[in-house]
């Protein structure tokens, strides 16, 4: 891996191991969503970073998609009802 | 897709089980109520006082910032998105004058942003610095080779060092991920009223 290299050139107060890294990197691996279709077997970290940015920007996609209709619902029907007993429910 | 979603419910029983599946999401984790009520209340307000046009821009700054809200104030992340947010309401306030660049957010990387010209319409007429204006975060030595646009994606990335990249870049995908899901469920609930 590159990170031995990089390793070298380490100048802060911690050592970061490769290891650490690579525990890191597949915490990473099991949030994305097909870690459940694999066996989870461990993925090439430049692997895990691409599908990470893939499912982060996918995830903002969605964000802007449903903020979208969520606008449209709030024009079109009256909430406060709903709002004021899914508050309710929630903080009881 | 990773959404939880409902089957649409039977015309007799139209509110419970909506109602029910977003009550027993929210009581999943510990976090998910604190989730939906920085964004309800958010939302109620939004309601009555935003002209519809920006409506959709205004909630979408509100699910972003009530994620951050939300989240511990020990995430970089967190930090960085509300500083983002504290900066537009500045420069909203005083105009173009205020230009003073924050190391908050002369270091954050550009608000997110998505190839669809729909939404790259709505941040750009947000006012928001476009990316040109901005510096791009400086390449770290000994990154590994797609860590820059990590960088780019996960607010508050481009000062932090490679480990703490991928620590924040987990929290910030799962407090992502609950802030899709908590949308997904209200789009579902309302819709059914």
């Amino acid at each position: 891996m590159s990170s031995r290299r990089s390793r070298s050139r380490q100048s802060g107060s911690s050592r970061i191991t490769d290891e650490q890294i690579s525990d890191l990197v597949s915490k990473l691996q099991d949030l994305l969503p097909e870690a459940r279709l694999r066996n989870n077997d461990r993925m090439p970290s430049s692997r895990v970073l691409q599908e990470t940015c893939n499912y982060i920007r996918s995830l903002h996609r969605e964000v802007d998609d449903l903020s979208e209709r969520l606008s449209e619902l709030l024009a079109t029907s009256d909430m406060s009802s709903a709002q004021a007993a899914i508050i309710r429910s929630l903080l009881m | 897709m990773d959404i939880k979603s409902t089957p649409p419910p039977p015309p007799h029983q139209i509110t419970n089980p909506s109602r029910r599946a977003f009550l027993a999401w929210a009581a999943a984790s510990p976090s998910k109520p604190m989730l939906a009520f920085h964004f309800l209340r958010s939302l109620s307000r939004i309601q009555g006082v935003t002209p519809v046009r920006r409506r959709t821009r205004t909630i979408r700054r509100a699910a972003y910032s009530s994620m951050a809200r939300a989240a511990s104030p020990r995430r970089a992340w967190s930090r960085a998105l509300l500083g983002q947010a504290r900066a537009r309401r500045s420069r909203t306030l005083t105009g173009r004058a205020l230009l003073l660049r924050r190391r908050v957010t002369a270091a954050a990387p550009a608000p997110p942003s998505s190839p669809a010209a729909r939404s790259a319409r709505i941040i750009a007429a947000g006012g928001e610095t476009s990316a040109a204006a901005r510096p791009l975060p400086p390449r770290q030595v000994g990154d590994p080779p797609r860590a820059d646009a990590l960088r780019r994606l996960v607010p508050g990335g481009a000062g932090m060092e490679y480990c703490s990249l991928l620590e924040e870049t987990a929290d910030y995908l799962r407090s992502l991920r609950a802030q899709v899901q908590l949308m997904q469920g209200l789009v579902d609930l309302f819709s059914c009223q």
